[in-house]
């Protein structure tokens, strides 16, 4: 029993003293990163900027009355050939280790994207600290690092405005898509589906967005707001779109939660609203002559959430025209957004990977040149079922 | 190797000095008289009054019996052990008042006061030393008469004792208020009241070779397994030690394994749950002079039901026996999960939580564990501080150690507030533990987690956790597998474990302890209302 | 040899904690893309029949081990030869999934970590469970398969509550039709975990009721196969099937897009509880199956005092197998599975049932 118990004791001081403090990080020396930007210098090289975190000045004021009045995050740049150099050379600047495990949000600049993301996702997909669930935006009209720095007045971390911004967005006017680093790498290995992301904006003056004073008046100087939809084909930024064809992207994307749509009735324009609760899209692979051919299939539930004209509302038969109406609304958006990326020869909705899982034979020969040669002259049928299922608290309007 | 040269030398010590001295039989610090008892009163009285040191509680009452005859004779016993009424209305005055028949010699007399005046139970006849004195000490008085080399013992007991109180652990809100005592009778009484079983069997036995305590077995023969009550007593009968104060004295050396931080044998205040345990099939080990009573075999599984458990219904037992595992298992690794979480992956905290708690340790110098470890032993010591407090300081001590050093040390940067939530919710966990034992062994293995997850992050904790359960499963109580019935998984033991099925489902009797007679009661326990008479059907519609 | 007994529940629990052991979080079958469940389930069939072989071996010579009857078939100079051939293969097993394990925790938790120091701290609990006996082994993993049924099935709830599997990405099936599929379970899913059931020819000695081997073992193969088929197939569904070849650790990834209701999201130590656990169960079993073996073919009576040296000689083997992951792996894939399981786990106990089938025939019409 003596030799045993010596071995056992043996063993266990050399891990103790073998293990010291490698994978040791104490909460205090780590700088939490909580969003990081990337943008293009003049001579070619990255430009990382971190959105740094600083304790003290975020949570509440209770814990010894931390620096009161002080800024809640601080951005660091640094340059560097790749990613990882600029991360570790950034490291000349700060008083801390970074630490990219809550790094939620990663801004692109436009340049950077237009220039081609692949091998800037390597890194972030590599790593095991950083979580490829971070959400991800591209800047546009202004640097990644301008964007990080406007402060924010409800959320004090300006990284978690953006990404509540993107996912509350998207359920509510489904005019954005919430994607991932993970969403955006899938699209960059698929042969059959590219990339959309969504884009970010400052409006306002970026110079006073980032000082304190900003959140200091009810009317911030700088905003940040989520505006356009980035197409991209393989890894370069190709085209941006807004409005409805941006939301017809996202139909055919299966991404609408809930959104409204205005139809013209009886002359006038923008009259009834019809918002929607449950959204589905199926896509068909038809083929015909050994060519394929996709059917959209949208179905929509929903009820009307506003008129502005008189219309009485009871009466069921009217609905089914109103049905009728949405859906040739919707089609229209649809097939907008899918002219548009057939005119830039991006499959962004997935068709490729549709045709795929129904023909892979077909699909082992065409897929090299899908986005240049088929798919721009694919022919797209889009068939919408709206339905209209309740009319609100009220059926006939107050409007005579 | 240091350690072990060290008890090397030490026994060898011990060895040459009982080499010297002669057999290593422990206390020998009464001797005795090896001689037989003489014939002579005098002489008797004499070696009593030596033996004893002329101790003054030992009190010598000489009388002569018989109007004619004249015998001498003596009664000796132990002021303050007896009960004085039985001494001397019972015992003194028959024996003063008797008429002998003249023609009683001194050896026929003592059958005669044995059967017809000593007018007490429990009279025995006592022809040696050691047995004369163990008598006298247990608060029996003995008679001596001249002319008679023997004595003879009347049971008169009685003395002081503690009223039979409500127990001191192990309350509950529903149920008898009763405790144990230190009586050993008073003891057995009360659990006799509640099976009134024949098979109910008691065996004493003296343990302890100076103090010669009272330590008695009781089971219900039939239930009981009768390899494991021979396994008790031959335990108990290898116990050779010279004091025997406590039933702790006697789990610990009977145990089954020492080096475990886990009691492999469960002890008790209430006569409710020792009797529950012996209709279960287990053994109850009484000792005189403590209350509490111990029980064996013991599972892991028992330590975490509460007396409640049975007089409640199901629904809520089984709730709050959920609560208790969860419980046990807070004390055991709340303070490594935070060590580990802080130091080694911060990645699984939410980021809101993240930054709030980086803000909190941007002020204290520690690093995470050792902030742990300042805490922890700052609440062992208050724990042990309000142990020996007396009532009427000890509110006051609390709000100063929760208010005072809580909060100050907050504001002074010792510690953070997460810290504090963190050691606060183990402290108050491990109170909650149902049973002592188990709680105290929560204690130690937490410290040896805290050091794991310092060293190894959650690697380490479930390292540590593995290694603990790989322990619970390898011991044994008195032959039974302590994890029992989880592992081995006996479905229909299961039933009473992290979960109580309802009373009305109880089949079977532990399958482990007892073979035979395992069937508790009937099938069809489910209680079945009366279905609704016609008349209340009328009187409804 | 331990005068210990398991019963078969024990046995159950025993099979199906060693067969998920690894399996679970490193990409299975993965060189079948989104078909990687089938080739599990084929994997799973194929490796029932071979289990029919060791179970008739061990029908023929029931309260023995391999090591012991391996002797009775083939004489005892070629036996002891044989047997300490699997001897060494257990224990070479051994140190390759504490390898596995130590690399797998290495590179996703603790990266600046030496593998040595991960690596002792499984080593002493392993040899601790050696230690103690196959009783206390099974009895603990009674206690822990329940715990890994409600992380699994906790596990599953959210990630379908997370809404991320999608079906159609285990379409197309069988893309390049069977071929592949074939190819995978010729190459990978039929050995491990399958195949590996040949250890446990070291501990059916132990089972209480000897009649009962079968229908637990069945059981328990059965019943990993499914499991494991469903991980992968979830895997693919929620990661894509080029995700999921291109990933050191799937299920990692899986359990990394989990964020229900924003609050149960990086539950990472999930995959590291369940890594740990069958890990752990995997190299136990082996080592226990190799240190009973020394015990028997070299005649000592108690399994005891060999557990230190051979630990130790474990664990320095496991670190010193390879100089980085990918020759790990290589050598895995390619060396082991050509020149270590296909001779172990088929060649070798076929030869041995017909040998003993024959010996049986003559044997009996000899009397």
């Amino acid at each position: 029993m003596k030799r045993p118990i010596a071995m056992f004791v043996s063993f266990f001081v050399c891990a103790v003293l073998l293990a010291g403090c490698w994978s040791k990080k104490e909460l205090t020396d780590l700088a939490v990163v909580i969003a990081v930007g990337l943008d293009k210098t003049k001579d070619g090289r990255y430009l990382a900027s971190f959105q740094v975190v600083n304790p003290g000045n975020v949570a509440g004021a209770l814990q010894r009355g931390g620096g009161a009045g002080g800024v809640p995050v601080s951005i660091y740049t640094s340059t560097g050939d790749t990613l990882v150099e600029a991360s570790r050379k950034a490291s000349k600047k700060l008083s801390r280790i970074l630490y990219y495990a809550h790094t939620n949000l990663v801004v692109i600049g436009e340049e950077v994207a237009r220039q081609g993301l692949n091998g800037v996702f390597d890194a972030m997909e590599r790593s095991h600290q950083f979580r490829t669930t971070a959400r991800l935006v591209i800047a546009h009209g202004h640097s990644a690092k301008e964007v990080l720095s406007v402060l924010t007045p409800i959320d004090k971390i300006s990284a978690n405005q953006i990404i509540k911004t993107l996912e509350f967005s998207e359920m509510s006017w489904g005019q954005t898509i919430n994607t991932d680093v993970w969403g955006a790498i899938r699209g960059l290995t698929s042969s059959g589906r590219n990339t959309v992301v969504t884009g970010v904006v400052i409006e306002g003056n970026p110079q006073q967005g980032k000082r304190q004073t900003n959140v200091q008046s009810s009317v911030p100087d700088a905003r940040i707001s989520l505006d356009g939809l980035a197409l991209f084909k393989k890894d370069r930024l190709v085209r941006w779109v807004n409005g409805s064809t941006e939301r017809g992207v996202l139909w055919v994307l299966d991404r609408i939660k809930q959104t409204n749509i205005t139809i013209p009735w009886k002359g006038k324009k923008e009259a009834i609203g019809y918002r929607t609760m449950g959204v589905k899209t199926g896509l068909k692979v038809k083929l015909k002559n050994g060519q394929p051919s996709i059917l959209v299939h949208i179905q929509t539930e929903g009820d009307i959430s506003e008129t502005y004209v008189p219309i009485n509302l009871a009466d069921y038969r009217l609905l089914f025209q109103l049905e009728k109406a949405i859906g040739r609304d919707i089609e229209r958006e649809v097939k907008q957004a899918i002219e548009t990326a057939q005119h830039e020869k991006t499959d962004v909705f997935g068709f490729g990977e549709a045709v795929h899982r129904a023909h892979p034979r077909l699909w082992k020969r065409i897929k090299k040149e899908w986005d240049d040669r088929y798919f721009p002259h694919l022919p797209v049928t889009v068939k919408v079922e709206a339905s209209i299922r309740r009319t609100g608290l009220r059926n006939t309007p107050y409007i005579k | 190797m240091l350690f072990q040269w060290g008890m090397g030398r030490q026994k060898k010590q011990i060895n040459d000095r009982v080499k010297q001295e002669g057999p290593d039989h422990s206390g020998e610090a009464a001797d005795v008289p090896q001689e037989p008892m003489s014939a002579e009163l005098a002489v008797n009285l004499d070696i009593i009054r030596q033996t004893t040191g002329q101790s003054s509680d030992v009190v010598i009452r000489r009388f002569s019996l018989g109007q004619e005859k004249q015998i001498n004779a003596a009664i000796v016993f132990v002021d303050g052990l007896v009960d004085e009424k039985h001494v001397y209305e019972f015992l003194l005055t028959p024996l003063l008042e008797a008429s002998f028949p003249l023609s009683l010699t001194e050896k026929e007399s003592f059958p005669w006061i044995e059967q017809k005046l000593a007018a007490v139970g429990g009279v025995k006849h006592v022809v040696d030393w050691e047995h004369l004195f163990l008598e006298l000490f247990s608060g029996e008085t003995i008679i001596l008469l001249d002319g008679v080399p023997s004595a003879v013992s009347a049971s008169t007991k009685g003395g002081q004792y503690r009223a039979i109180e409500e127990p001191q652990t192990q309350l509950a809100v529903r149920g008898p208020r009763e405790g144990f005592t230190e009586s050993l009778r008073a003891n057995t009484a009360m659990i006799r009241r509640r099976i009134k079983n024949p098979n109910l069997w008691l065996e004493t036995m003296q343990i302890g070779t100076v103090t010669q305590t009272d330590v008695a077995i009781m089971y219900i023969k039939g239930i009981a397994n009768d390899e494991v009550i021979e396994e008790v007593r031959a335990r108990l009968r290898r116990i050779d030690t010279d004091s025997v104060l406590e039933s702790g004295y006697i789990e610990q050396l009977i145990e089954d394994q020492t080096f475990t931080t886990f009691p492999t044998i469960y002890h008790t205040e209430r006569p409710d749950v020792v009797a529950a345990n012996l209709l279960e099939g287990r053994i109850a080990i009484l000792i005189q002079g403590t209350p509490f009573i111990l029980i064996v075999p013991a599972l892991f599984i028992q330590f975490f039901q509460a007396v409640e458990d049975y007089y409640a219904r199901f629904d809520i037992a089984t709730a709050l026996r959920f609560l208790r595992v969860l419980i046990f298992f807070l004390s055991l690794v709340a303070p490594s999960i935070y060590i580990a979480a802080m130091t080694f992956h911060q990645e699984m905290i939410p980021t809101q939580l993240v930054i709030a708690i980086a803000a909190q340790r941007e002020a204290v110098p520690f690093p995470a564990f050792v902030e742990a470890l300042i805490m922890e032993v700052t609440f062992e010591i208050l724990r042990e501080a309000g142990i020996r407090l007396p009532r009427a300081v000890g509110q006051a001590v609390s709000i100063v150690g929760a208010l005072v050093i809580g909060e100050v040390a907050i504001a002074a940067g010792f510690v953070s507030s997460a810290m504090v939530i963190v050691v606060s919710l183990t402290a108050i966990a491990s109170f909650a533990t149902p049973s002592f034992a188990i709680a105290i062994s929560a204690r130690l293995i937490r410290f040896g987690l805290m050091f794991l997850a310092a060293m190894f992050g959650f690697y380490g904790i479930i390292m540590g956790l593995l290694v603990m359960i790989l322990h619970l499963c390898s011991l044994r109580s008195f032959g039974m597998s302590y994890m029992s019935p989880l592992a081995p998984f006996i479905s229909t033991n299961v039933g009473d474990t992290l979960f109580r099925i309802p009373t009305w489902m109880y089949r079977e009797r532990p399958r482990l302890i007892n073979q035979k007679n395992i069937i508790r009661q009937s099938g069809d326990q489910k209680p079945k209302p009366p279905a609704p008479t016609r008349r209340e059907k009328e009187d409804g519609s | 040899m331990e005068h210990s007994k398991i019963n078969v529940r024990q046995l159950f629990v025993l099979i199906v904690l060693f067969e998920h052991g690894s399996a679970m979080v490193i990409p299975l079958g993965v060189s079948a893309k989104q078909d990687m469940w089938i080739a599990i389930l084929l994997g799973l069939a194929l490796g029932l029949l071979l289990f029919l072989v060791y179970e008739r071996l061990f029908h023929y010579y029931p309260d023995q081990p391999l090591t012991s009857y391996v002797t009775h078939i083939v004489g005892k100079p070629l036996g002891k030869l044989l047997a300490v051939l699997y001897i060494t293969y257990f224990f070479y097993i051994a140190a390759r999934v504490l390898r596995d394990f130590g690399e797998l925790l290495l590179t996703f938790a603790y990266p600046e970590t030496p593998l040595f120091v991960l690596n002792v701290l499984m080593a002493m609990t392993v040899m601790y469970s050696a230690y103690k006996g196959i009783e206390v082994l099974a009895r603990t993993g009674e206690l822990l398969y329940t715990l890994l049924q409600i992380l699994a099935v906790v596990g599953f709830i959210l990630v379908i509550a997370s809404g991320l599997v999608d079906l159609t990405q285990l379409q197309p099936v069988l893309e390049e039709g069977w071929k592949r599929v074939w190819k995978t379970v010729f190459t990978e899913t039929l050995y491990v975990p399958f195949g590996e059931m040949i250890v446990f020819t070291m501990l059916f000695p132990y089972l209480n009721r000897s009649e009962k081997a079968r229908r637990a073992a069945v059981a328990g193969m059965v019943l990993t196969g499914i499991n494991l088929a469903i991980i992968m197939a979830v895997n693919t569904a929620v990661l894509g099937a080029d995700a999921v070849s291109r990933s050191s650790f799937p299920l990692l990834d899986t359990i990394h897009r989990i964020q229900v209701a924003h609050f149960l999201e990086r539950l990472d130590v999930f995959f590291m509880v369940a890594l740990v656990i069958g890990g752990f169960f995997k190299v136990s079993i082996f080592f226990y199956a190799g240190v009973v073996g020394v015990a028997h073919v070299f005649g000592f009576s108690n399994h005891q005092r060999l557990v230190y040296p051979f630990g130790a000689l474990v664990l320095l083997w496991s670190v010193a197998m390879a100089s980085n992951y990918w020759e790990h792996i290589h050598e895995g894939l390619k060396i082991v599975t050509l020149y270590l399981h296909i001779p172990m786990q088929i060649i070798i106990p076929v030869l041995l049932l017909v040998i003993a089938a024959i010996r049986r025939r003559f044997g009996s019409s000899a009397k």
